[in-house]
C-alpha cells in the first residue's frame, strides 16, 4: 500500500478462558480512509475496536494506532484518537456544554481554544442552541450527535465509531453519516467503524472488512467484494408451492449460481437477472408450479455478507457472573 | 488540570441532585436525635410494682424516696399494689419491670436494728432495666440511712470524693462526635467510588477511560470531589449539632481547626477505604448492600456510643484499626476536654497513615482497563 498506514494491526488476539473473540487478526487502514468492520453479533467487532482504543488488553498480538503501539503506548494512542463507543456515554447531569468542556480539559486544551472548538462544533452538529441544556432532555440521536462532537474537540487523527446509527432513526442516521463525511473532509481523518447497516457501509466505507467467529473472513471494497461473489443479482420468488424436482431443475440452469429455499420463497443469485428472468419463470411453468410474485436486484453487501457469513441467527451470549449477576467486576467479556 | 475537570464534574453532578444534598444532611441529624431518644443514656419511665405490707416510718420514708426518683430523674414509675402473688405475676406477663415488698416487720426490724430485709422482684432477662432498677431502689435505701440489700454499714467506712476534670457532658452532647463521623461515612459512601459506580452502571466509564486520563487523574478528582463535598456536609452538621445540643467552646479558633483536620482525614481515609472496595463494582446495588455492613463495622465499634474499654478484647483489637474509633476519639478530645495538640496527636498519626496507605492502595489496584 502506498499511503500512509493510520492503522496497522498484527496477529491480534483476544481470548477469554476457552473462548477467543479475536482470533489472530491481521490488516492495515490506510489514512483518510472510512473502513468499516462488519459482522454477525458477537462476531468480535466491539473486541477487536476496544483493543485498537486501548480498553481492552490484547491477548497476544499487537497494532499500531497512529504509529503508536497500543499495548507499550496506551497513553499515546488515546491522545492522538477520538472514539465514540457503542453504548451512549454523554453524561445525563451535565449539559451539552459541559460534557464537551471537560471533555477537552481531559486533553488540556487551553480555555480559550476550548471555548472556541466547542461552539464550532455545536454548531456544525446542530446543537449550538441547546447547548445550555441538559443532556437528560436529548433524544437518542441527539445524543450520538453530541457524542461524535465531543470526540473531535482535540483534532484527533483517528475517528473510532462503534455502531454509530445503531437505534437511530433514519433521519438521524442520515444525519450523523453527513457528519462523518463533513469531518473527514475537513480534518482529513481516518475513520474506523463497525456496523450493522449493510447499506451504510456501502455507499461510505472505502474499504469493509466482513469479521465472523474472530476472524477476518474477507477484506476488500464494497465493489471488489461484490464481484468476488459468483453471480450478479438475485431473483426472488414467491411460488404456491415448491417441490424437490423443481429446485433440482433450477439449480441445473447455466446461468443459476445458488439457490436457497424458504417456505414459498425461493431465492436464486443468478448472472444477468433481467435477460434471464423469462427462461427461469418458463422453467417454473413447465414444472407446473404457479408464480405469485418475482422480484430481481442487484447483488448488494448484504448478499456478499450473507453469503460469507450464512442466513443462522446468531444469538450473542454475554457472560453474566453466577455470584453477583449484572453486578460483577468487569473482568469478564461483554 | 484534568484533575480539576474530573473534580469540577462531580461537584456541577452533585449540586444537580439537591434531593441527595437534602438526605445527606438530614440523615445524620435525624440519626442524632433517634439514636439520642432511643438510647438517652440513663433509662426512664421503668414501671415498679410496690407491695407496701405496713405503714411504719422506714417503710414510708422508703416509699418517699422512690418518689422522689420517680418525680426527679424519672427513672422509676410506681404501681401500689395490695397483693404480692398478683404483683408478681405482672412482672411475668411483662406488666412492670420489677416487685419491690415490704415486709409487715420492715419498720420494726429497722428500729431493733434486726437484720431488715426488703425483696425486690427483677424481670431480669431486661439486664439493662433491671440493673437501673436495683440502683435506683439501693440509692432510696441508702437514703433511709441504712442499706439493707448488699452493702453492710461498717465504721471507719472511707467516703469517696467524686472530682470532675471536665464540664459536665451530657448524653445528647456525647453523641455528637458520632455523628459528626457519620456524617463523613455518609458522605464518604455516596460521593468519591460511588460515583464510579454509577458511571459504569450508566456505561458512562468507557467515555472516560478513552481519553488521556491518568489512573491517578480519576482515583484523586473522584477522591477530591468526595472531600470537598463531605467535608462540607460534616461541618454543617457539626454546626446543626452544636445548636441543638449547645456544647460551649473555650478556644473556638483552635478547636474548630483541629476539628476540620481530623474531618478531612477521616473523609479521606473512609473514601480511599470506599475506593479499594467499592472501586471494582459496577451496580449499585452492591454499594447498597454493604453500605449497611461497613456502617456497623465501623461506627458501633468506634466508642461513639459506648467505650471502647468495655469492648472484649477481639473487639478491642478491630477498634485499634477502625479509622472511625480514633476520629470519634479525637472529636471527644477537642469538643469535650479542649487540651490540645498532645492528647489528639496519636490520632492524627493514625488517620494521616491510613490515608496513606489506603489512597495508595486504591490508586495502584484500580483497574483502568474496562
Amino acid at each position: 500500500m502506498q499511503d500512509k498506514v493510520a492503522v496497522e494491526v498484527s496477529g491480534i488476539t483476544k481470548k477469554y478462558g476457552n473462548f477467543t473473540a479475536v482470533n489472530d487478526i491481521s490488516f492495515t487502514v490506510a489514512e483518510g480512509e472510512i473502513f468499516g468492520s462488519l459482522g454477525p453479533n458477537g462476531a468480535g467487532k466491539t473486541t477487536l475496536i476496544r483493543m485498537l482504543t486501548t480498553l481492552l488488553k490484547p491477548s497476544s498480538g499487537d497494532a499500531l494506532v497512529a504509529g503508536c503501539e497500543v499495548v507499550k503506548h496506551p497513553e499515546e494512542v488515546r491522545r492522538q484518537i477520538g472514539v465514540v463507543p457503542q453504548a451512549m456515554t454523554s453524561d445525563l447531569d451535565l449539559t451539552a456544554y459541559e460534557n464537551m468542556d471537560i471533555y477537552g480539559r481531559f486533553y488540556n486544551i487551553p480555555t480559550k481554544e476550548r471555548r472556541q472548538r466547542i461552539n464550532e462544533l455545536l454548531e456544525t452538529v446542530g446543537l449550538f442552541s441547546r447547548a445550555n441544556e441538559l443532556v437528560a432532555s436529548f433524544s437518542g440521536g441527539m445524543r450520538r450527535r453530541l457524542e461524535i462532537a465531543r470526540v473531535l474537540i482535540h483534532k484527533p487523527k483517528i475517528l473510532f465509531l462503534d455502531e454509530p446509527t445503531t437505534g437511530l432513526d433514519p433521519q438521524s442516521r442520515r444525519v450523523i453519516w453527513d457528519f462523518i463525511q463533513q469531518f473527514r473532509k475537513g480534518d482529513a481523518m481516518t475513520i474506523f467503524l463497525t456496523t450493522h447497516y449493510m447499506e451504510e457501509a456501502e455507499e461510505f466505507c472505502d474499504r469493509v472488512a466482513i469479521i465472523d467467529h474472530g476472524k477476518i473472513v474477507v477484506i476488500g471494497s464494497p465493489a471488489e467484494l461484490k464481484a468476488q461473489i459468483p453471480g450478479s443479482d438475485t431473483i426472488t420468488l414467491r411460488l404456491e408451492n415448491i417441490s424437490e424436482p423443481l429446485t433440482g431443475r433450477i439449480r441445473h440452469l447455466p446461468f443459476v449460481w445458488s439457490i436457497s429455499v424458504e417456505g414459498h420463497l425461493l431465492q436464486a443469485s443468478v448472472d444477468n437477472g433481467a435477460q434471464n428472468l423469462m427462461e427461469l419463470l418458463e422453467n417454473i411453468k413447465d414444472q407446473g408450479a404457479k408464480v405469485l410474485a418475482a422480484t430481481i436486484h442487484e447483488q448488494s453487501l448484504e448478499d456478499v455478507f450473507i453469503h460469507y457469513t450464512g442466513k443462522a441467527l446468531r444469538d450473542e451470549t454475554k457472560k453474566v457472573d453466577f455470584l453477583i449477576g449484572a453486578g460483577a467486576p468487569r473482568t469478564l467479556h461483554r | 488540570m484534568r484533575m480539576m475537570a474530573v473534580i469540577d464534574r462531580d461537584l456541577k453532578k452533585f449540586r444537580r441532585n439537591p434531593l441527595v444534598v437534602a438526605m445527606s444532611v438530614l440523615m445524620p441529624v435525624l440519626y442524632l436525635l433517634i439514636l439520642g431518644h432511643s438510647f438517652q443514656g440513663k433509662l426512664t419511665g421503668l414501671p415498679l410494682a410496690v407491695v407496701q405490707g405496713e405503714q411504719g416510718t422506714a417503710s414510708r420514708q422508703l416509699l418517699e424516696n422512690l418518689r422522689a426518683v420517680e418525680a426527679g430523674p424519672h427513672t422509676l414509675e410506681l404501681y401500689s399494689m395490695v397483693d404480692q402473688e398478683e404483683a408478681i405475676a405482672g412482672v411475668r406477663k411483662g406488666d412492670y419491670k420489677a416487685v419491690l415488698v415490704i415486709p409487715r416487720d420492715f419498720t420494726r426490724r429497722v428500729t431493733q436494728h434486726n437484720r431488715p430485709e426488703i425483696g425486690l422482684f427483677l424481670d431480669n432477662t431486661d439486664s439493662i432495666s433491671s440493673s437501673s432498677i436495683q440502683a435506683a431502689v439501693t440509692g432510696a435505701l441508702h437514703a433511709v440511712g441504712q442499706d439493707y440489700v448488699t452493702i453492710r454499714e461498717q465504721a471507719g467506712e472511707t467516703y469517696q470524693r467524686e472530682i470532675n476534670l471536665f464540664r459536665k457532658v451530657d448524653y445528647f452532647q456525647s453523641l455528637v462526635p458520632g455523628v459528626v463521623i457519620m456524617a463523613v461515612f455518609l458522605g464518604s459512601l455516596t460521593t468519591g467510588a460511588f460515583n464510579l459506580v454509577m458511571d459504569r452502571f450508566l456505561g458512562v466509564d468507557e467515555s472516560y477511560m478513552l481519553t488521556p486520563l491518568t489512573k491517578t487523574d480519576i482515583v484523586g478528582g473522584l477522591i477530591g470531589s468526595g472531600l470537598f463535598i463531605t467535608t462540607c456536609i460534616a461541618l454543617l452538621i457539626f454546626t446543626i449539632s452544636i445548636l441543638i445540643t449547645g456544647i460551649p467552646f473555650n478556644h473556638f479558633l483552635r478547636q474548630f481547626f483541629f476539628i476540620v483536620v481530623v474531618i478531612i482525614l477521616t473523609t479521606l481515609g473512609l473514601l480511599s477505604l470506599m475506593f479499594l472496595i467499592l472501586g471494582r463494582f459496577n451496580h449499585p446495588r452492591i454499594v447498597g448492600i454493604l453500605s449497611g455492613f461497613l456502617n456497623v463495622i465501623l461506627f458501633f465499634p468506634s466508642g461513639a456510643i459506648y467505650p471502647i474499654a468495655s469492648f472484649p478484647s477481639w473487639l478491642k483489637i478491630f477498634a485499634r484499626i477502625n479509622p472511625e474509633a480514633y476520629a470519634v476519639h479525637a472529636l471527644q478530645c477537642i469538643l469535650f476536654k479542649d487540651v490540645g495538640l498532645t492528647a489528639i496527636s496519636n490520632d492524627l498519626f493514625f488517620l494521616a497513615t491510613f490515608v496513606l496507605i489506603m489512597l495508595t492502595a486504591a490508586i495502584t489496584t484500580f483497574n483502568r482497563k474496562i
